[in-house]
């Protein structure tokens, strides 16, 4: 709201394909490995060996068949999980746990039941120092901001699956992160919802200018959102190819531009 | 933290005689130093020497046996009543009408309150012990069968009738298997009543059984080390049974069903 | 409303054929009054339970306040030592598991069963009624609790974790209300627990209290009286009961249909 809206928005300069300066980049992932022990005692590799840079303001989506690895990655940029090896950064300083910049948007919108759309997002700035009432305030702001000021006073039990993840989006902005983590967010809702959020989550990107990360088991998610789309593979995670994604917005499905991409990113999944 | 979570994960079963040897180590030294009075709580190796001398395995195997065989008829009867009144009620809509509203009554009213009624109709015998753990394990079968068969997934129900299922074969093969999870949540919790009521009626009116070796021990001015013993091994019974129904619920569903 | 009444009606009849049949059989010496006592005994009954009372001048409504009581403060001890020591437990791994299997095995032990042996202890008065009761909820009421603190939603936590909350306030803020309803659940099994105990307790050395009174009016061949009896105990399970639902219910507002959380 603060910032000047930027509507007709292309990639960012830097950081495409990974090939941008290094002092561009804004998260750096420098030879991530995670390991996870089993009960056994048994070391399971997950990911291994990742590098990647992500500019400031880039939108990311990491894309790969289930066990690949992706949502590890997500954690461990939000800090949830610590990194076995190699390190990751957010605008040089090293990630050591949740609270540095970073808000997330779960898969299953992991909106605290007990509490009420408006409090669930007033959650957000518990640690912050702010007032009661000014909490209050920014939190039905940010409601609004999704669309939901009517729906302040539901619980989540109350709300449809499209309307809990917009919640979730708006607490995951309450301190104004500057990166946005999201792991499958729209996953589990049907396709119109999914275009609306699409649609609502790039006007929110443009408006506020974020850096997100996204996570997706949908082509055409990531080709009609990202920047960038980095495709992983399993056992062990790692990437595969990174795909940039220089089409203007709004994206559209009929654009053989569009249907090129798609091709190409489904041939390298299904090898 | 990490080495911790590891040491933790590898080793529940570890941390867990760990925790109950303490225990039973806190409980030992507190009787022997005589923080506790032994003549009226006494440590466990006394416990079990005093148990030793006034008890002959006979008759322990004797009052174990009349235990187990009271407590498994009443049960699985009570449990194969419910099971069937339970499903009966869910599926054929006028008999549940008819039915669920005298259960309803009768549920909340605790299986030992039917200990006086028992012995009126049945007398003092052994039917009227099985009658009363009969109850203990038909009422929570019951309820468990019946919400079980509400909650059935009607579209599991259409999807049979697709395939041309209908009446008793829709109801045994899809209808019942459907319910059984919620059926095996009642089987679980009828053991442990059944379980409980028993050793109740072995107190109050019986002349063999676990219950009442117990409580003749008490009633004859006996040894409180044999009381002790005895109330251990009740809770180790209970402790199995329950152990190996869960075992056996677990064969039976939990490849479809989860833990 | 008009539909509900439809619906009710056939059972409300089959149950009144029923009450006639049994009256009937008892006239005409099919049921022995004894075993069988018919409705309008067990009417008559009542009217002396509640006036002269059983055995005479104790009313019923005395005997139901004697065990109300006596449930109410073994409950009450329970839940106020289970509730506390199952917040700790559960937050400490390492101790849950080292209690585990001790808390499983008290809980296995038969609460009656302990009887011969408290009765040694405190005689076999008020404190051993209320101590076997307290002893029957406290194991149930400390399991549901820690259940309900260990299984909390990682993602709830997780996501608490992204605003900064660690330690105490995460606990505080997230995990204590997320296991909420788990902790009403178990408030609500282990009244059941002292309903069965108190019963079970009362059918010996007293002649006060419900359980005493059904066991009393057996051995004077009062069976109407045990009838009433066991209808009030069932009466006073099941409204106690529905308050405690009507309680989580109003505490809860959030937590949506309570049957999903039993087990």
């Amino acid at each position: 709201m603060s910032q000047s809206p930027v509507m007709e928005r292309r990639s960012p300069d830097t950081g495409v394909g990974g090939r941008g300066p290094a002092e561009a980049a804004f998260i750096r992932i420098d030879g991530a490995r995670k390991v996870f022990t089993q009960r056994s005692g048994g070391a399971v590799p997950v990911l291994d060996n990742v590098d990647l840079a992500i500019a400031e303001n880039e939108f990311v989506s990491f894309i790969g068949r289930s066990g690949c690895g992706k949502t590890t990655l997500l954690n461990m940029i939000a800090g949830l999980e610590d990194v076995s090896a190699g390190r990751i950064a957010i605008a040089g300083k090293v990630v050591t746990g949740p609270g540095q910049g970073q808000g997330v948007v779960f898969q299953q919108h992991a909106l605290f039941p007990w509490l009420t759309a408006v409090d669930n997002v007033a959650f957000g700035f518990r640690k912050s120092g702010l007032a009661k009432a000014e909490r209050c305030r920014r939190a039905l702001e940010l409601l609004s901001l999704v669309g939901l000021d009517a729906a302040a006073g539901r619980y989540p039990r109350e709300m449809s699956g499209g309307m809990q993840q917009r919640v979730s989006i708006a607490r995951a902005l309450a301190l104004d992160p500057q990166i946005l983590l999201m792991d499958e967010p729209f996953g589990a809702l049907d396709e119109l919802t999914r275009i609306e959020l699409q649609q609502e989550l790039l006007r929110i990107w443009e408006a506020r200018r974020k850096t997100i990360v996204f996570v997706t088991h949908s082509i055409s998610e990531a080709l009609t959102l990202s920047d960038r789309i980095v495709l992983l593979a399993s056992n062990p995670g790692r990437i595969k190819r990174i795909f940039p994604v220089d089409l203007p917005r709004p994206r559209l499905r009929t654009d053989p531009g569009f249907n090129a991409l798609y091709q190409a990113i489904w041939n390298e999944l299904s090898t | 933290m990490k080495p911790l979570s590891r040491l933790s994960a590898a080793s529940d079963l570890t941390l867990g005689l760990i925790g109950a040897f303490l225990a039973v180590a806190a409980w030992e030294i507190s009787a022997r130093t005589g923080l506790v009075d032994p003549a009226i709580f006494p440590s466990p190796s006394l416990a079990i020497r005093a148990a030793a001398e006034r008890l002959t395995a006979e008759t322990v195997a004797d009052n174990l046996f009349w235990s187990l065989l009271r407590v498994f008829s009443g049960f699985l009867l009570g449990a194969l009543a419910g099971a069937a009144v339970g499903i009966a009620a869910g599926w054929y809509r006028g008999f549940g009408a008819l039915a669920r509203p005298l259960i309803e009554l009768l549920r909340p009213i605790p299986p030992l309150a039917w200990i006086p009624l028992a012995i009126i109709w049945f007398g003092l015998g052994e039917p009227s012990k099985f009658f009363i753990i009969f109850l203990g394990a038909f009422f929570p079968v019951v309820t468990a069968a019946y919400q079980g068969m509400r909650s059935i997934d009607p579209m599991l129900l259409k999807a049979a009738q697709t395939f041309g299922l209908s009446g008793v074969p829709l109801l045994l093969r899809v209808a019942v298997p459907a319910a059984a999870p919620d059926l095996a949540t009642g089987v679980r919790i009828g053991w442990g009543l059944s379980f409980g009521v028993l050793v109740a009626a072995e107190l109050i009116a019986a002349d063999r059984g676990l219950g009442y070796m117990i409580i003749n021990e008490r009633n004859t001015g006996g040894s409180v080390g044999v009381i002790v013993v005895g109330i251990l091994l009740i809770g180790a019974l209970n402790l199995i049974t329950d152990a190996a129904i869960g075992a056996a619920i677990k064969r039976w569903i939990g490849r479809w069903h989860g833990a | 409303m008009t539909r509900k009444l439809v619906q009710a009606l056939p059972p409300l009849a089959a149950f009144t054929v029923l009450l006639l049949l049994w009256e009937a059989g008892v006239r005409y010496g099919f049921l022995k009054p004894y075993q069988f006592p018919p409705v309008s005994r067990i009417a008559r009954g009542f009217v002396e339970l509640s006036t002269t009372g059983f055995p005479t001048g104790v009313s019923i409504w005395s005997h139901a306040l004697t065990t109300i009581l006596r449930v109410l403060q073994g409950y009450g001890a329970a839940l106020a030592l289970a509730i506390p020591l199952g917040l700790v437990i559960g937050a400490l791994p390492v101790v849950d598991k080292l209690t585990a299997p001790l808390i499983v095995f008290c809980r296995s032990v038969a609460t009656l069963s302990l009887l011969p042996l408290v009765i040694v202890w405190f005689g076999a008065g008020e404190l051993t009624k209320v101590f076997l009761i307290g002893y029957g909820c406290f194991w149930v009421m400390l399991s549901n609790v820690i259940a309900g603190v260990r299984y909390v939603d990682p993602t709830l936590v997780r996501a608490a974790r992204t605003f900064g909350l660690k330690g105490l306030e995460l606990y505080r803020s997230v995990v204590l209300p997320a296991a909420l309803p788990r902790i009403f659940a178990g408030a609500r099994m282990a009244l059941g627990v002292g309903f069965m105990v108190i019963v079970g307790a009362e059918m010996i050395g007293t002649i006060q209290g419900l359980g005493a009174l059904i066991m009393e009016a057996r051995t004077f061949y009062r069976s109407e009286i045990t009838i009433i009896g066991m209808l009030v105990i069932g009466l006073i399970g099941f409204a106690i009961s529905a308050g405690l639902m009507a309680l989580e219910r109003a505490m809860l507002p959030w937590a949506g249909d309570l049957d999903r959380v039993r087990r």
